[in-house]
């Protein structure tokens, strides 16, 4: 499952990322093992706006698209 | 210039924290904007005195999520904290840290302290803190950190004497290091410190990273990417625990405010229905709310012209005063109202945190043509005026955008336009019904229509050109909604207004009496200041020789001389193309219906039919909606760019492009 996949308002854990994604993701705090939420999107879910550590960030689904996640509790 | 003996303070923060208060609140009126070098990224200083004998030098940079450079900004960041030269070293640093997010926060800071720097940690939004039931163990904190740490509040001033003088203080943090750099590549590290000269290890680090990730070829240092993914790890585990131990936080009281508004703000429905009502009022205010100032200012300076003409003996300097310099100024402070309205409203849009919004709202729309959602404001705010709207790039972050909307933005149809769009439509389109459409009324929606189209292919096309070599990845940070600071507001349109006047103002006033000489004096005749007509028939002026000189090069578009020489004079400003063809075709009122009627009688030599054909016509239209003719426009790009070269560049470009579109519509028309 990836981040473009989560449904509005669902919270879930964002994964080890692959090392092709922007460093700026993790040093805005969007980190492997964080709780993430889907705030709200766009039409057509592009772009789209998560919470995690406490701030709203905004991408577009083409890179969430790339963001996997995990249910938190499925672990 | 910077001051040698001044101390000079950096601020440094995520963006949001509330930066631009302090900075406001730390050097009050006294501040100067420019760009930083190379870059055409807004930096401002503001010089004030803290204490006897002790002049600081605040610089308000770039709002950072991590020093290491992924875009312009951050590389901004880096190079000013890495500077070791005297006369351009940071002395101290205060770093910001908005309260209620607190973690992202010190990530930056505890970089910022592992530079080495005699650094305070401001904590900003203490109200927000209090409502919100947050509570941070300042001491605790100020321990493990090795230097001060203030609670500061930008809205009342509390904190703000203690924040100087624990700068005044500061020493770098007993701390250190915070993070210990290099890991398997200690000995890569230990030769960039060695070629570099640095002492610490984590400027070094810094340093290295970026040279390795500019390169493409393979170093012997460590992945970029990775080094720097693993360092966030690091500290934010660090800052998880520091948080852990000395803050407390009630989470029923958090973020209620702000997700309760974003429900309508950016809902796909109401959403825009916000946006575009916002756009709206901003639309109405810049073109009738700053109406009755800019009349205000045209009659002050007609009554100062006409003071001139009464008290100076008629003669050359009379004519220079009324005609050359008045107009100058006049030329200049017409812009104020519009740029200060415009100020006004992109600062409140900032402020409350809704400017976040609107880039979210518009990324779609605005993406295929490489410009974000903040590209709206200036391509809106253009059909007023293009000065304004090319200094409200000012507020993108992104420089490649910034240089985009810049170089398209004088596509759009302004005010300016409108004048020579009405005398022109009049005369040659027929004032007839089309689908129950006024034909006229048709014509002027499609230039508009045209303008918007132009400036986004333009943008499009360009950026295509522009070789991408380092994309920033669209991520933007939503800041809470929070009330406008007034103090903030009127400083920004203060400082907008006061660097407009005094630097764009500059080379408006000196083009326009150029302009007026060229226009006075002439080759064959010395001109005649004893009346108060024109000193030289326009026919016999410079300006005149070289409307003439370019009419074989005009007649292409089917322009005669004396429209080549009404495209001259109007680099002034568009709406001069009226008065002049009304000059030149002897009509002493300028009242559009009379010039109309005359230039409708005109008669083509050669073919003996009307001369103002609808070829002439179209192509003249267009020759107007893509020329960048305005001297402003100019020398505002001039000075936005800080570069001649781009405004000369743009002039001929888009000129080169009016006459090609011309021709065409000529030769298709004919």
């Amino acid at each position: 499952m990836f981040l473009s996949d989560l449904p509005l308002g669902q919270k879930a854990i964002v994964l080890q990322t692959p090392d092709s994604l922007p460093v700026k993701l993790f040093e805005m705090g969007c980190m492997p093992g964080e709780e993430i939420e889907l705030v709200f999107a766009a039409p057509f879910q592009d772009p789209m706006c998560f919470q995690v550590q406490g701030t709203l960030i905004s991408m577009r689904r083409e890179l969430a698209q790339l963001i996997p996640i995990t249910d938190p509790n499925a672990r | 210039m910077p001051d040698k003996k001044a101390l000079r303070i950096a601020l440094v923060g995520r963006p949001n924290t509330g930066k631009s208060s302090l900075f406001n609140r730390l050097t009050g009126m006294n501040q100067k904007v420019g760009n930083y070098p190379g870059v055409t990224m807004e930096r401002t200083t503001g010089l004030s005195k803290w204490a006897p004998g002790v002049l600081a030098e605040v610089v308000d940079l770039p709002g950072v999520y991590s020093l290491h450079a992924s875009s312009s900004d951050e590389e901004v960041v880096m190079n000013a904290l890495l500077q070791e030269s005297p006369e351009e070293r940071i002395d101290r640093v205060i770093g910001l840290a908005d309260g209620t997010n607190l973690k992202t926060c010190l990530f930056v800071f505890s970089q910022v302290l592992d530079l080495g720097l005699p650094a305070v940690l401001a904590v900003t939004m203490r109200d927000e803190m209090e409502r919100r039931g947050m509570e941070l163990k300042v001491d605790e904190l100020a321990q493990t950190l090795g230097c001060a740490v203030v609670l500061v509040n930008t809205r009342s001033g509390e904190g703000l004497e203690e924040l100087r003088e624990a700068v005044l203080q500061a020493k770098p943090s007993s701390k250190l290091p915070f993070f210990q750099p290099g890991g398997l590549h200690l000995r890569w590290l230990a030769q960039v410190q060695e070629d570099q000269g640095l002492e610490l290890p984590y400027r070094a680090w810094l340093l290295g990273l970026k040279t390795a990730g500019d390169s493409a070829q393979e170093t012997s240092g460590p992945a970029p990417k990775r080094a720097r993914t693993d360092e966030a790890i690091q500290r934010y585990r660090q800052v998880n625990q520091w948080l852990r131990a000395y803050f407390i936080a009630d989470p029923v009281k958090d973020r209620r405010w702000t997700a309760r508004l974003d429900r309508i703000v950016v809902h796909p429905l109401w959403g825009s229905v916000v946006l575009f009502g916002l756009l709206f009022i901003l639309f109405q205010a810049l073109f009738y709310g700053s109406e009755a100032p800019m009349n205000f200012i045209d009659d002050q300076l007609a009554l100062l012209s006409s003071w001139v003409t009464e008290q100076v003996p008629l003669g050359f300097l009379a004519h220079l005063i009324s005609k050359g310099l008045i107009p100058g100024i006049a030329g200049v402070l017409m812009f104020i109202p519009q740029i200060a309205l415009l100020f006004a409203f992109i600062s409140l849009l900032e402020e409350s945190g809704y400017m976040a919004r609107v880039v979210f709202i518009m990324d779609r729309f605005m993406r295929p043509f490489g410009l974000s959602g903040k590209s709206v404001v200036p391509m809106v705010s253009g059909t007023a005026c293009a000065i304004p709207a090319i200094m409200s790039t000012r507020n993108m972050e992104n420089s490649r955008e910034r240089f985009l909307a810049i170089a398209v933005t004088p596509l759009i149809t302004c005010s300016a336009r409108l004048p020579v769009y009405a005398l022109l439509i009049g005369l040659v389109i027929p004032n007839q019904s089309f689908f129950g459409m006024n034909v006229r009324g048709v014509v002027l929606l499609a230039l508009y229509a045209l303008g918007f189209i132009a400036a986004l292919a333009g943008s499009a096309l360009l950026n295509r050109m522009m070789p991408a070599k380092k994309t920033p990845a669209f991520l933007l940070e939503m800041p809470p909604y929070r009330v406008p600071q007034w103090r903030n507001v009127i400083t920004a349109v203060w400082n907008r207004t006061k660097s407009f006047v005094s630097e764009a103002g500059k080379i408006i006033l000196a083009i326009s009496v150029v302009l007026w000489f060229l226009a006075s004096f002439g080759p064959d005749r010395s001109p005649d200041f004893s009346q108060e007509r024109s000193p030289l028939p326009i026919e016999e002026s410079y300006i005149g020789y070289a409307g003439k000189a370019i009419e074989p090069v005009m007649a292409p578009l089917g322009f005669d001389w004396k429209i080549s020489v009404a495209v001259v004079s109007s680099f002034v400003a568009r709406e001069v193309f009226v008065g002049t063809m009304a000059t030149l075709y002897s009509v002493d009122d300028e009242d559009s219906t009379t010039i109309r009627a005359q230039m409708a009688r005109e008669v083509n030599p050669k073919t003996g039919a009307p001369f103002f054909t609808l070829a002439v016509g179209v192509s003249l239209l267009l020759f107007y909606a893509f020329a960048m003719q305005c001297m402003s426009t100019f020398a505002v790009v001039a000075r936005e760019t800080q570069s001649y070269r781009f405004a000369i560049v743009q002039f001929i470009a888009l000129g080169l492009l009016a006459y090609g579109v011309a021709w065409m519509a000529y030769v298709l028309l004919r």
